[in-house]
């Protein structure tokens, strides 16, 4: 369906080459993952397939790509358009019209297709992809999960042989992603659509893919079978580290079979569960935030009601739950952007709506949903200077507190160049130059590979040791397996759970981490936990 | 579910009602009309960002009124009566004569424009309940086709610029907790470095979007689901052109709209 025959890729003004003399032949109805660090190349070679590379973005192309027998060297997209669905990274920024059903029928409006056509096949996707109750709300009034398969959906009405999908669940919670991914494994499995996924979150996917793609950010790719290509690479999901630290001989893809592989292990550990004695709080801790029963409307919704938290040093608190559950409310009412229309939000001791300038900035570093938000240098460089003079220390030590948590960016760098997790640690450590006592994060993990995400992990770990309070609103739950001290869950605007990572995750499958649930009910949530019971046991 | 009006029927409805206003130029009946009116946008609007601008237009009709007393007290011809209070007048050259700046301001020439600043910010507010009604996109999926190109342009933009406030509402959110004070002419740098760039990836992957949809590859286009033209937009429309020349169907009209219009689409708000 897919032919890609020697193909290479150079943007112009840069000497990277992108992609080198590839080639690969995907089936028709197969569904193929495309993986690789941030930065390697993986959306480039997702909009090559349709031709918006090059003919979109300019750079020089060898070899050619042909979809369906028709080369992308002669056809522009929008002459693939029937052919080819593409469903980007943010699909909210791909919409045209406002309602559901419009934007539906937009493409086929665009190819001129007949009404009575257009009718029958909106009709179908909205039946196919459970959408027939929202299809006249605005669009912008959705879910973020809801968004993602209307975006699905117009791909879909033009009845294509390819669907293109660039990190179709990198902002969705658990449930909606699972939701989202249970749909395209349908497509793939009655329609016999061929389907190309790229993804960070290779836990989500794995199970579904026939074949993968490895970019490696050297120009180098790998094709082949998943286990195949995960047995060796460096990118993989905590099931396959599992698989490694235990030496299992066979690569189960799957927390079933994974489940079967490791039965007779599971039967001979000590399921008692670890004291985690450096995660013990005593009552002598220091309180930093306390939030006594806040509530919050904007308009006529309420975002929080009735909510009290109380964080201390040293710990790292996350705060998980549905898209527009109320996590951003709480984090920006603790950081005093929002104020609770009812009761009191103090931080170490004072209101954090009256903080300004440099008391703000040695109290709370926020890293806000699109860390370039923070950004308006034209260089790292500038960039950390500026940083420098904002916090009044000698210039130097931010780019020092840069490179020490990501080596080798070059100064000369333009913040806009730097790959996601890059851009997030620049972000970082602008923010904790002034050495605040509270650092909020509110979901960082968008767009990061599984290195960037140990190295936040790892920074994390530090400022927590340091004395330093860590608040982090995620839909990562590896991340808050790996990282948190707390878990709290928001539904709905109030806390539904506040405890234990440990206690908090396991209670709910849908938020369970993968060790967790191979494990299951041992309460193990990483591979490394699972790796000091084994080595106690020995 | 239920259709909704042709989004041209209220358009007419809300133009007849207009010019009836006006030539009836009577206070009580514009006033009334608008109270109805309101009463129909209540009723009948949609749960959408649009919905708000009946609102809109009412606060616009204040500050008309507001702004055309103000002028008219300060400016234009004099007309005799009985005097309230005097400004003092400002000379003017001779080949300006017969119009004035300052002077006595008379109980007359204040009712008449206070009158006329009514009107006015009735006519606002009736076609602001047309622009609530019916959505602007709506509106422009009913234009021809000749026309339809350029409005999607003008659909585009108009979704564009509210996204443009909300990430400059976002950013500068962000740059106030990097402890930025946000004053003065260098702190609009660190704002708009970032929208810039942030409007900027966004148009582009819109428009990376809309190609990949077949935008513009085909000449012609086809329409999904026309809005129809049925009894009721006549009726409607009918009884509202009545009302230019005769006054009183004025008020029928929006208390027709009320019971032959069927009630929108219901927007389920979360």
């Amino acid at each position: 369906m897919i032919v890609f025959s020697s193909v290479s890729l150079i943007y112009p003004n840069s000497t990277k080459t992108i992609i080198e003399n590839l080639s690969f032949t995907v089936a028709e109805g197969e569904l193929v993952l495309v993986m690789g660090a941030t930065g390697a190349g993986k959306s480039s070679l997702l909009r090559l397939i349709n031709g918006l590379v090059p003919h979109h973005t300019g750079g020089i192309l060898a070899g050619d790509i042909s979809v369906n027998g028709i080369s992308t060297r002669k056809m522009k997209p929008g002459g693939l358009a029937h052919l080819i669905g593409i469903v980007g990274q943010n699909p909210l920024n791909g919409f045209v019209c406002d309602r559901v059903e419009e934007e539906l029928a937009f493409g086929m409006e665009a190819l001129n297709l007949p009404s009575d056509v257009m009718r029958k096949r909106v009709e179908e996707v909205l039946d196919l992809l459970s959408l027939a109750h929202l299809r006249n709300r605005t669009i912008a009034t959705l879910s973020g999960g809801e968004q993602q398969r209307v975006a699905i959906g117009t791909a879909l009405v033009m009845h294509p042989k390819v669907l293109v999908l660039d990190e179709p669940t990198s902002a969705l919670d658990p449930v909606a992603a699972e939701e989202v991914l249970s749909i395209i494994h349908r497509l793939v499995h009655d329609l016999g659509l061929t389907v190309v996924i790229s993804e960070h979150k290779l836990e989500r996917v794995i199970q579904f893919a026939d074949r993968i793609i490895h970019m490696k950010s050297d120009g180098y790719t790998e094709i082949g079978l998943p286990h195949e290509i995960l047995k060796n690479s460096e990118i993989a999901p905590p099931l396959i580290h599992l698989a490694r630290a235990l030496d299992l001989s066979e690569m189960s893809l799957s927390v079933r079979d994974m489940r079967r592989e490791t039965e007779s292990i599971r039967r001979n550990l000590d399921a008692t569960p670890r004291k985690n004695s450096s995660n013990l709080l005593t009552s002598e801790t220091p309180e930093l935030i306390n939030v006594d029963t806040i509530a919050l409307r904007h308009g006529n919704t309420i975002a929080l009601k009735n909510v009290s938290l109380s964080v201390c040093q040293g710990e790292i608190v996350a705060i998980m739950g549905r898209n527009g559950a109320g996590k951003s409310s709480l984090l920006r009412s603790i950081a005093g952007i929002l104020h609770p229309t009812h009761g009191r939000i103090s931080v170490m001791g004072g209101d954090p709506s009256k903080l300004r300038g440099q008391a703000r900035i040695k109290t709370i570093g926020f890293i806000p949903q699109e860390p370039s938000d923070l950004l308006f240098g034209q260089s790292v460089q500038a960039e950390c200077e500026a940083a420098d003079r904002d916090n009044g220390i000698s210039l130097g030590l931010t780019f020092n507190l840069l490179s020490s948590l990501v080596p080798g960016i070059a100064r000369s760098t333009h913040p806009r160049d730097l790959s996601e997790g890059q851009r997030l640690a620049l972000a970082l450590s602008v923010v904790l130059s002034s050495s605040p006592q509270i650092l909020v994060l509110d979901e960082p993990t968008r767009g990061l590979d599984y290195s960037a995400k140990s190295s936040l992990i790892t920074t994390l770990k530090i400022l927590a040791a340091a004395r330093c309070a860590v608040i982090i609103a995620t839909h990562d739950v590896e991340l808050v397996a790996e990282v948190a001290t707390r878990v709290v869950f928001i539904a709905e605007g109030e806390i539904v759970a506040d405890g234990p990572t440990v206690e908090v995750l396991l209670s709910s499958p849908a938020f369970a981490p993968q060790v967790a649930k191979i494990m299951a009910p041992a309460p193990w949530l990483t591979v490394k936990d699972v790796v000091d019971v084994l080595n106690r046991a020995r | 579910m239920t259709r909704s009006l042709h989004p041209l029927a209220w358009w007419i409805w809300a133009g007849s009602l207009a010019i009836a206003i006006a030539r009836a130029s009577s206070v009580l009946l514009a006033v009334v009309v608008v109270g109805v009116v309101a009463v129909v946008v209540a009723q009948k609007s949609e749960n959408a960002p649009w919905a708000k601008s009946f609102a809109w237009a009412l606060k616009i009709g204040i500050w008309v009124i507001a702004i055309r007393t103000i002028t008219g007290m300060l400016i234009g011809t004099p007309i005799p009566g009985r005097t309230i209070f005097s400004l003092p007048i400002i000379p003017l050259p001779s080949w300006m004569a017969g119009i004035r700046i300052g002077g006595p301001v008379t109980l007359e020439r204040l009712s008449l424009t206070f009158h006329e600043g009514i009107l006015l910010a009735c006519i606002i507010a009736v076609l602001g309940a047309a622009a609530s009604l019916s959505s602007p996109h709506r509106l422009l999926r009913a234009l021809p086709v000749m026309v339809y190109e350029f409005g999607v342009a003008v659909v585009i933009a108009t979704s564009v610029l509210p996204e443009l406030v909300v990430s400059f509402y976002r950013i500068r959110e962000a740059q106030r907790l990097r402890g930025q004070n946000l004053r003065g002419i260098k702190s609009w740098k660190r704002i708009a470095m970032p929208l810039l760039e942030d409007s900027l990836s966004r148009s582009l992957e819109l428009a990376s979007a809309m190609d990949s949809r077949g935008y513009g590859f085909s000449r012609k286009r086809s329409r999904y689901r026309p809005e129809k033209w049925q009894i009721s937009e006549y009726l409607i429309c009918l009884i509202a052109i009545t009302a230019i020349f005769v006054p009183i169907a004025a008020i029928l009209a929006p208390l027709a709209a009320l019971f032959i219009a069927p009630v929108q689409r219901e927007s389920v708000t979360r």
